[in-house]
Order: structure tokens, then sequence, then C-alpha cells
């Protein structure tokens, strides 16, 4: 075990290093973000000027050893156009990244799962087509357009909920909804496709022919094992929804990761950028060694050490 | 059943107290949706409009514009030219910052060297760097020097707020940056990242005071969503909405557009020393072959006004009655024809995503109808800036582009877009030159007008740059408020109101 964690914890820093490296030069051979910040009337010299107070003058290859010596402090540097720590600006929009991918994914797995029991239940009756229809709806819509949708309906012209922004809880429910139906889709899939598959195993047709009744059939001895797939892309849809919903945050202006990383790119406010692309390498990076450790604890047949 | 009844009644009755208990709020609050967040409220950092919105309500300057656009004092009281390199300002002696110390020409004095000083290493600096000195001769009395005559100074001093001096060198400029102390008529007082900046009215204000308590400047990046917002009644301003949304707007019960005509001009930008623009026909049948009513009418929606010059009636430096070249595709026709096969190579127009792809494509569409071969290329904001203005051996054959130097003054338009000193320009015409560094030297207003009139004539006959428009900032308004924008784009909130 230890030895198998000294090893995975060195694979994990040589990623995080590789990572760093990639996005520090992908990032460079765009250009710098200095004609982007100066007035249109600034000339050639005030340009230079401030190209050289922001250090983009310097040679590469100091930049990304000044870069790297930040990084082993944990110093993710100051953003270039707001002049704030990239660290405080993080920590600000993660929180709502959190609750927003919380919403959804409440959104989808509440309507998503009973949809896929429907769906297996009812093969080929008037109400899984329904159901099916429903799912291929909700998954076509982009978001931009669902977005707009549910805000004229439920905001401007029911006054039911407030239009966009942060808030109270009433806030959340439109983008939850709006980013939820996307995934809702993947869960309904997987949720008919492992119920399909476990109704036909031995097991079930024995307990039918003891009298179990459906409902109770599918409570006491299907949904346990049917479940396991499902887990499975939760964990998949939950680093997904992590990264950030573009969409969704712009149009309901929710301050997320997503939409300060699109404003970050598009003003090449690099530090910003690389701050948010080294979290989510963290972040992968530590759940992937979790999920190790975690398979060994759940299932003992699992060894470590034997682990590659 | 009942139980459930009762359940939607109340998920009902908890949705609904939420857009009613802001709307009783209403009267106290202004709510203005911005398309972003400000990038700074240091008003020595940044200079964009989601920043200065904001900063400029925080903070007073020597001098500003009233809703007329002329400039009048702040908190200097007058001004006298020394010399043509010395200005001498009057300064007021009853403003106080936020937090209750007297404003004095020190304070004037070090915000001047602050945003000078190249370690600071403001992005504004290229728009005061010919101020070489500030000296505070008394507590009510500063001095400027610039370097050479710089008749715009006034005009760009309308852009320089004044920072309080003790604050800043106790607390570090990033720390200002987080919590700005000024002394204009709304006091900073939350910031919460990504979502909203919340500022409460100075009642200790000098001047016109403030109609609202507070004021909340959100930031919402989705025009569309702006829009809605100030159609369910959850917003009283937003700022950039487009032709189509306005139009939307107008059928609101809530909300009107309030559209304005800016300072900012949009015009088609040639290398005129790479083929086949160098030939004087090839541009004059481009200036020939584009509708610019079309353009404005037709692909905008008639909010913004056809140009004849790169100026607007805003600008210092504006002339009346210059004559273009009216639309006219026979003429432009023919004269491609008289050109020869060598106007039949292909352009590229170079464009980036933040300009409104509807007229680059109905430029390049009556480009190519007249007889050229225009091709659009799409680059990013940062790359389009650097290429624009890399001098005439790299600069693109063809880009549209709009220019605004916040200034209203015609050096800060004419200037770096056409004088053979700047990295923008490509002309390289003499005549030009001469009337562009004739007009920077000298302080009288007539003769610098007769120069910009030359300038405007030569840019009118040998189309070095097509003058296209005027363009037009579309803000949304609740129907409740009145405001009247102005050309230089600011929102200030004590020149707003409720109406009853």
């Amino acid at each position: 075990m230890q030895g198998f964690l000294v090893r995975r914890l060195g694979q994990a820093l040589i990623t995080i290093l590789g990572v760093a490296t990639l996005i520090f030069f992908v990032q460079r051979l765009t250009g710098d973000p200095t004609y982007l910040l100066v007035p249109e009337t600034a000339t050639q010299a005030d340009i230079d000027a401030l190209r050289h107070a922001l250090g983009f003058d310097r040679p590469l290859i100091e930049q990304f050893g000044g870069f790297l010596a930040d990084l082993a402090r944990f110093d993710l540097g100051q953003s270039v156009v707001q002049r704030v720590p990239v660290s405080t600006i993080i920590a600000s929009r993660l929180p709502y990244t959190l609750m927003l991918a919380a919403g959804a994914l409440v959104v989808a797995i509440g309507i998503g799962v009973p949809v896929g029991v429907v769906l297996a239940l009812f093969r080929d009756g008037p109400i899984a087509k329904l159901a099916a229809g429903f799912v291929l709806a909700a998954q076509s819509m982009p978001t931009f357009w669902s977005g707009i949708l549910m805000i004229m309906i439920f905001a401007v012209t029911l006054g039911w909920l407030p239009p966009s922004s942060t808030g109270g809880f009433s806030h959340l429910i439109m983008p939850s909804i709006a980013l939820g139906l996307l995934s809702m889709a993947t869960f309904a899939r997987i949720t008919r496709a492992s119920l399909l598959d476990e109704l036909s195993k031995d097991y079930v047709r024995t307990a039918r022919s003891r009298g179990v009744r459906t409902p109770r059939l599918l409570v006491r001895h299907v949904a346990r094992n049917a479940a396991i797939p499902v887990i499975t892309v939760a964990a998949l849809e939950i680093s997904n929804l992590l990264a950030g919903a573009v969409i969704v945050e712009t149009v309901f202006a929710w301050p997320g990761i997503g939409q300060v990383t699109v404003q970050a790119i598009l003003a090449r406010d690099f530090l910003i950028v690389q701050g948010v692309v080294l979290l989510g390498a963290f972040v992968t990076v530590l759940l992937n060694l979790l999920s190790d450790i975690l398979y060994s604890v759940v299932d003992p047949r699992i060894v470590l050490e034997r682990a590659r | 059943m009942k139980n459930r009844r009762l359940l939607a009644k109340a998920f009902m009755a908890l949705c609904l107290a939420i857009p009613a208990g802001s709307a009783l709020a209403a009267k106290d609050r202004v709510t203005i949706d911005l398309s972003g967040e400000p990038s700074s409220l240091d008003p020595h950092v940044q200079w964009n409009p989601d920043s200065y919105y904001i900063y400029r309500n925080i903070f007073d300057n020597l001098l500003t514009r009233d809703d007329k656009g002329d400039i009048v004092p702040q908190i200097a009281t007058s001004w006298k030219y020394l010399s043509d390199t010395q200005i001498q300002f009057q300064l007021r002696d009853d403003v106080t910052f936020h937090d209750g110390k007297k404003l004095t020409a020190d304070d004037v004095v070090y915000s001047v060297k602050r945003i000078t000083d190249p370690k600071f290493a403001s992005p504004q600096l290229g728009q005061f760097d010919k101020i070489t000195d500030a000296v505070a001769n008394d507590a009510k009395t500063v001095t400027l020097t610039t370097n050479g005559a710089y008749p715009a100074l006034l005009a760009q001093l309308v852009k320089l707020s004044i920072v309080p001096k003790h604050v800043v060198e106790a607390v570090g400029k990033d720390a200002f940056n987080l919590k700005p102390v000024g002394s204009g008529p709304y006091k900073f007082e939350a910031w919460q990242r990504g979502v909203s900046v919340t500022l409460a009215r100075n009642d200790a204000y000098w001047g016109r005071k403030g109609a609202f308590p507070t004021a909340v400047f959100r930031a919402i990046p989705d025009a569309a969503t702006r829009t809605a917002n100030l159609q369910a009644g959850a917003s009283d301003l937003a700022a950039n909405l487009d032709g189509d949304l306005a139009q939307q707007l107008k059928n609101s019960p809530r909300a009107k557009p309030v559209p304005v005509l800016t300072e900012r001009v949009a015009y088609l930008a040639m290398n005129v020393q790479k083929e086949p623009l160098n030939d004087p026909k090839v541009r004059q049948a481009i200036a020939y072959a584009i509708d610019k009513q079309a353009i404005t009418d037709g692909v905008l929606g008639g909010y913004e006004k056809p140009a004849l010059e790169m100026l607007t009636p805003a600008h210092e430096g504006w002339v009346d009655g210059i004559k273009d070249h009216p639309f006219d595709l026979a003429k432009a026709k023919a004269l491609l024809a008289e050109a020869g096969p060598k106007a039949r190579q292909e352009i590229s127009l170079v464009t980036a995503p933040v300009y409104d792809q509807r007229v680059v494509q109905a430029l390049q569409q009556m480009l190519n109808e007249a007889g050229l071969k225009v091709k659009i290329d799409m680059t990013d904001m940062a790359q389009w800036l650097r290429r624009m203005q890399s001098g005439p051996d790299s600069i693109p054959q063809m880009a549209f582009s709009r220019w605004s130097c916040g200034c209203q003054d015609a050096d800060g338009v004419l200037f770096p877009i056409l004088h053979s000193s700047s990295g923008w320009a490509n002309a390289k015409d003499k005549t030009i030159d001469d009337a562009l560094d004739g007009a920077r030297q000298t302080l009288d207003k007539s003769k610098r007008l007769a120069f910009y009139k030359t300038v405007h004539e030569r840019i009118a006959s040998e189309n070095y740059i097509i003058p296209l428009y005027q363009a037009a900032v579309i803000y949304g308004a609740a129907k409740n408020l009145e405001w009247t924008p102005t050309p230089n784009e600011s929102i200030f909130l004590n020149r707003m109101g409720w109406k009853d």
C-alpha cells in the first residue's frame, strides 16, 4: 500500500508538472495581452513600456522559471487585467460552480433515473415512447436557447423566478434545470440499460416466480445491482459539471469558473487560465487517486500493490 | 391530493415572494446591468466601460463634461494658461474624501504623478504622458507642465480621477483597488466578485447629490438576459444592447430602449501601400461601392448615423459640410474597370469577433458586387490589434474598425490613425502629417480647426480610410428612470432620477 501511494503521488506530480508546462507555453504562443490592455491611442513606446512593466518582454524560459518557482510556493500569481491574486478570483468563483453542479446533478438524477425506470419497465409502450421523446427533446435543446426561453416564461411573463444572477435558492432553479436537462438523458439511458440487464437475470425470474410484485422487486432486489453503472456515470458527470458550464453560466449571469475562464482566455489573462487549468488537473489527479484507493476498500479482491 | 395542492400553493407563494420583495425596495436602489464585472476599481489602472461606468461615480476629476458635452469645472474651479506648456488650476476647498479627510492640491499632484509614473504601469499612461510635471503651488493651486503645447490636455484631464494620497500610500495599490476611497457622489460599499459592485450615496458630497441611496452594478454577460432583466423589472438600466433587443424593449410595458450616438466612428481601414489599394482609383471605387445608409438602416436597425468624416459633432475638430462619395455602384464598377485586372486580386478583410460581423459581411458583399474580390479573415482581438498597428509593411490590406479616443478631440483620432509616426498609419501623406503636427502645436481653436479641415478634405479626396458611421450605444432603461446618456459613454448616477 505504501509503495503504491509513493508511486502514485510521484506520477501525480509529474502529471501536474506536464500540464503546467503545456498550458504555460501554449498560451504564450498566442502572443501577450499588452495590446488588449492599452487604449487605442497608445503609442508603440507606451505599449513596450507596459509590456516591460508586466514582464512579458523577458525570455520565455526566464518567465517559465519564475512561474515554476511561484507554483512551488503555491502562488498562482496575479491577474494582469484585474491586478488581484488569481487564488482570490478562483476562490470567489468556486462555490458558485459547486452549487450549480450540485443543482444540475439533482435535476439530472431526479428526472433521469425515474425516466430510465419507466423506459425499462414499459418498453415499447406508449408511455415509454413519450418519455423517450421527452429525453430526446431535452437533450436536443441548446442551452443558450432553452435558458433564455425559461427566463422569458418563468421570470418575464409569469414572474415566478428571478431572471438571472445570484441570491437565494430561487436563483439556482433555472440554471440547474437548464444544465441538468442535458445530463438527464445520459442518466435515463444508463438506468434503462442496466435495469433491463438486471431484469433479465435469473434471480429476478426466481423472485417473480415466488410472486414478488414489481415495485417490491425493484426496490428490494434490482435497485442496488442496477445502481452501480449509474454511480459510475454520476462520477463522470460530476467532473464534467465542475469543469464549468460556460453557456449556462453566461445566460444566467452565474459567476462560476467557466465564465471567468472564458473571459480570461479572451483577455489573454494568462495567470487566471493557468490557475484554473492547474486546479482542474489537480482535482482530476486527486479524484483518480482517491477512487483507486476506494476500490480496494470497497472490493477487497482488488489489491493495490499489483495495480499498475 | 389536498396535501399536494397545498404544497403547490406554498411553492408558488415562495416563488412569488421574491420578485415582490425586490419591487418594494426599488425606489431606494437602482440596479444597473453591465456586460462584465469591472477589471479594476482603481481608476488609474484600467480604462474600459465596465470599470469606469462604476469608478467614475466614486471619484471626482479636475474637470468633467456636462450633458451637452462641454468641458466644465469639477474639482478645479478655474484654470489659466501661464504659457503654451504651463496651465494653472484653482481648486475647490470644500471637497472631502469618503473617509472625511480634505482633498487638497497634494492629492491632485499625487494622482497626476501616480498615473504618469512608468513604474506604475498604468495602461492609461499614453493619454497623460505629455504631462511632464505637476506642482502644488499652495493647498488650492496646482500647475501642470506639458511637453510642448498640448491642446487636448483639458479633454484628457476629464478622465484623470483624483485619488487620496494618504489612503493609497497607507494601504498600497492592491488593497486600494479592492476598496477604493474617492471624493465622488457615491461611496464604495461592497464588491461581490463576479456578481456585483454596490455603491452607497455620499450624503456629504459637495455637488449634485444622487437620487438613489444605493446603486448596484451587476455583471450580466448575455445581452438577451440583460433585456429580460429589464422586462422582468429586475433591473433599472442595462448597457450594450443591440438593435434587435431594442426592438423587443419597445413592446415592453416596463422598459424602453435609450439609444445615443457616441463619439465612436466606424471606418474601413486600408493599407494604401499594398496592391491593389495603392491605386487611388480602386480606393475611390471602394468609396462609391459602400452604401453607408444601407448599413446603418438595413443592418443595424437605424440607431447609427452615416459618417462623412472620421469625427462626430461631439469632437473638437469636427468640420461641418465635408463631402464624401455618395453610394454609386455604376461609378464604382466603371472605376474598377479602368483600374484593370490587378483590381481583381484577392483582398483580405481582417476582423475579430468583437466587431459586428453583419457589418463586415455587408461590406464584403458590397465590395464584391462592385467587382472586387474581398475575403474575410477572422482573427482574435489581441492579434487584430497587434497587426493593425504594426506599420505600413505589415498592416493588413483591409479591416473594419471602430475608433474612440474617449477624449472627444480630433488629436486622439486623426493623429494615431493617419500620422506617419503612428503604428496604425500607412498613408505617408505629407499634407496630412503637417496639418496634424500644426494642430498639435497650437492652442488656438480656429487655427486647429483649419488644420483639421485640411485633413478631412484630404481623407475625402484620397480615400485613405472610409468613414462609415457614427456608432450608437443602446441602453435599456426602466420606464420610470430619468436619464440622458451622453456621447462619451458614461453613467453618472447623480445625473439620474426616478420619474414620479
